[in-house]
């Protein structure tokens, strides 16, 4: 374990003493701090735009105005129908409830100051400026309706906004609907309330009947964390995984290129220096992603320390992370899914010369990668599909879909034997690495002559 | 009585159809200097890893003090490969305490003895200098005192004096007199037969795989005739007026004033006597020179012309 440990350690500080790894550590708070910085100020300052309706009636005017307020209330809903799903205190429900979730508005009506495109240049075009609540502006866009009837024409210098707009169309398509309505002699609250009479869908939870008398069949956050928390530990191994091929591409490059192998070899077991500068990048990998997690952790803390009963939304994540029956056969997963990836990156750094070299090998790495990756999205959308059923018996995919999988209780004797099949894969490639390691280390086979290397793996003694 | 470090026991090893090693039978007593010689390609790396169990033989069997070669008994063995190599982004510090933990060391008496060594070869300046800002030849020096770490009780250095310019090489002499004189045992491999000449008690010369010759320095000169070179003016024949006294000549490549022989010296006989029976013989002489024998003629004369060939591209590409 001794000599385990001294490799670990000089690779684990040779990896951390490089610049780099604190540039990687330091790059992704500061792009999340940096982009939640920037999406705030860009939600705050985008700027209060006027706009004008040339219409005598204002009947458009008051209809566009009118689903500004339905958005607001739609969004506000949300916020209500979300804080629902969460075993919060009743003050904190309420509090949560009574909050304007909607973004102050952007867009302010102001009476048009002409009523024709010409004499409305000069506003469109910020020569001139309108007066309205927030002072003296230019007209940011104007709707006037065509001389045909058929259409409400939106003029505006800067067209890549569409938010007004699409405010404009669902306006336009609510009108219609009431004018049909009263055509017909029903109210124009006929439809919403036709929507409020029809049979709701509430979901419910099925669980056993001692469960249910005492916590329910509500479905809250609490059935939702454990789905979540298990596909942000399967993403996590990805996003490890991923990360680490680059490391241990590389990492024996360095011995490889600088002939040490043989100085090494005479000092440990080539399984001790395997498993040293396993655990090393491990470490590195784990450094920086325990540091990225207690970031994202304290942001979040902070994030729901600014909403009344905030704290108690991390509760049922916190709750999903320490359940056994999830954690368990995750970690082990995981574990035994590094164990299996990092000896075959491993093994192949072990046949490269150089970086260009081991760089060519990069390509197909990602692409093997990302076969895990579509599998996750789809075990993430539906764990109970058959084509994930099947994919989780094959050794690549089990480590990543076995975590997604706990949370929907698969019977037990698959997990065992899903856990057994991984073992033995992982103890096959530890071998079977363990020989193109050997083989490349010690007798120079190379990456180019893979018929050498297979030699070299299984004839005659090394 | 002491195990003997290392008994190499008809150790063969082959790379598909080429046998680099071929039934290598070799004891290293204890403390012994013995210089391992040979050209390129003789076998003598192959061998060294095979005695460090980096390599397995495919026949035959090998012994590191009374043991296969194993990290325990590694421990008491200080290895300087032939292709040298050191992590280049660590100092040289740090790398002397590194292997010398990998050997046993404590943290402490490692980084203690790193300080201790680097001081001793002139590079106390040099302790927190990454080794990809050192000079090749003083990198050279770090992984020689990275070998030496441990006080080990058996060295084995493979071509130990390659890359280093003549004042280091004088210098690892020095060292390895130093490490000898401590009570360590000494298995150096070179193409170089000068080092082994001022080095070894006794040498085991390689050629094509095979041992070739394992003896004392006095039984290697005692292996090669002796003889004397003398040069007569153009045209006369030498052997000829040699002969009736029993001596033979040949002529010899070299170039300079008048002919160049070669002269074999029977059994008894020395250069004085040739020189005399020339004399007598009335030969024109205008050179003379007693031929002092050197461990490259008993080579020569051991494996033959197209060995010595590639001994001697050995030493010019090492000279390159």
């Amino acid at each position: 374990m001794r000599n385990v440990y001294l490799i670990f350690r000089r690779d684990y500080l040779g990896y951390v003493k490089a610049w780099g790894f604190w540039l990687s550590l330091a790059a992704v708070p500061l792009f999340m701090l940096i982009g939640g910085t920037f999406a705030v100020f860009a939600a705050k300052s985008s700027p209060v735009r006027y706009y004008a309706v040339v219409e005598p009636a204002s009947i458009f005017a008051s209809a566009i105005e009118a689903e500004f307020v339905q958005d607001d209330e739609a969004v506000n809903q949300q916020a209500r129908d979300l804080a629902a799903t969460m075993d919060l205190p009743t003050e904190h429900q309420v509090a949560l409830e009574s909050t304007d979730a909607a973004t102050p508005r952007k867009f302010v009506l102001v009476p048009a100051p002409a009523s024709s495109i010409d004499a409305l240049r000069p506003y469109l075009m910020g020569e001139r400026l309108v007066s309205g609540p927030l002072g003296d502006k230019p007209l940011f866009a104007v709707f006037i309706p065509s001389t045909d009837g058929t259409s409400l024409e939106y003029w505006s210098d800067d067209v890549n906004v569409g938010t007004l707009r699409a405010v404009a169309s669902n306006a336009m398509r609510r009108l219609s609907r009431q004018d049909a309505l009263s055509e017909a002699g029903l109210g124009p609250d006929f439809l919403a309330e036709v929507d409020a009479n029809a049979l709701k869908v509430p979901a419910h939870r099925i669980r056993a009947v001692a469960e249910q008398t005492t916590t329910g069949s509500k479905v809250t956050m609490a059935d939702k964390a454990p789905v979540y928390v298990a596909g942000g530990l399967a993403y996590f191994l990805w996003l490890m995984i991923f990360s680490i091929i680059q490391y241990l591409l590389m990492g024996t490059i360095e011995e490889r290129s600088n002939k040490i192998f043989d100085t090494l070899l005479t000092s440990v077991k080539l399984t001790e220096l395997l498993a040293g500068k396993l655990l090393a990048v491990f470490a590195v990998t784990s450094t920086m992603m325990v540091s990225w997690g207690l970031f994202a952790f304290g942001a979040s803390l902070f994030a729901t320390s600014q909403i009344p009963g905030g704290a108690s939304l991390l509760s049922p994540f916190l709750a999903a992370f320490a359940n056994p029956s999830i954690i368990m056969p995750g970690l082990i997963s995981f574990l035994l899914g590094y164990v299996m990836y990092g000896m075959i990156f491993m093994a192949l750094g072990s046949l490269c010369d150089t970086i260009q070299e081991a760089q060519t090998l990069l390509s197909p790495m990602m692409i093997l990668l990302m076969l895990p990756m579509f599998a996750i999205f789809i075990a993430f959308q539906d764990p109970g599909s058959p084509i994930i059923d099947i994919a989780s018996w094959i050794p690549i995919f089990t480590p990543f879909l076995l975590i997604l999988r706990m949370p929907h209780n698969p019977p037990m004797w698959e997990i065992m034997a899903q856990m057994v099949i991984m073992a033995a894969t992982a103890l096959t490639i530890l071998w079977l690495a363990t020989k193109v390691y050997r083989a490349g280390a010690i007798h120079g086979a190379g990456i180019g002559d893979l018929g050498g290397v297979f030699k070299r793996m299984f004839k005659g003694k090394v | 009585m002491h195990t003997p470090p290392l008994v190499m026991t008809r150790a063969t090893k082959r790379f598909g159809a080429f046998t680099a090693v071929s039934d290598l039978s070799l004891t290293v007593p204890e403390g012994a200097i013995i210089g391992f010689l040979g050209p390129n390609g003789a076998g003598k790396s192959t061998s060294l890893r095979m005695a460090l169990g980096v390599m397995q033989p495919d026949t035959g069997s090998i012994s590191l003090f009374g043991k296969p070669p194993e990290i325990a008994t590694l421990k008491r063995v200080g290895f300087l490969p032939e292709e040298r190599g050191l992590y280049k982004k660590m100092t040289t510090r740090a790398t002397i305490e590194h292997f010398a933990r990998l050997k046993g060391l404590t943290a402490r008496d490692a980084r203690a003895r790193a300080i201790e060594l680097l001081d001793m070869s002139g590079l106390g300046e040099f302790k927190s200098t990454r080794i990809s800002k050192l000079s090749k030849g003083m990198a050279q020096k770090v992984q020689i005192l990275s070998t030496l770490a441990h006080r080990p009780d058996f060295l084995i250095l493979d071509e130990p004096f390659s890359g280093l310019d003549p004042v280091n090489q004088q210098v690892l002499e020095d060292l390895i007199r130093a490490e000898h004189e401590r009570g360590a045992t000494i298995l150096f491999s070179t193409h170089v037969m000068e080092h082994a000449e001022r080095l070894c008690d006794r040498i085991v010369m390689m050629a094509r795989g095979r041992k070739v010759f394992d003896g004392t320095l006095d039984d290697a000169f005692s292996s090669l005739g002796r003889g004397a070179r003398i040069a007569v003016t153009e045209g006369f024949d030498l052997a000829g007026a040699l002969a009736p006294s029993g001596f033979e000549a040949h002529r010899a490549p070299e170039n300079g004033p008048g002919d160049a022989w070669r002269i074999s010296l029977p059994r008894g006989a020395g250069a004085q006597d040739a020189l005399r029976a020339a004399i007598e013989a009335g030969a024109p002489i205008v050179g003379f020179a007693p031929e002092e024998a050197r461990l490259r003629d008993v080579f020569v004369s051991l494996v033959g012309e197209a060995d010595a060939a590639a001994l001697r591209e050995s030493e010019t590409g090492e000279a390159a």
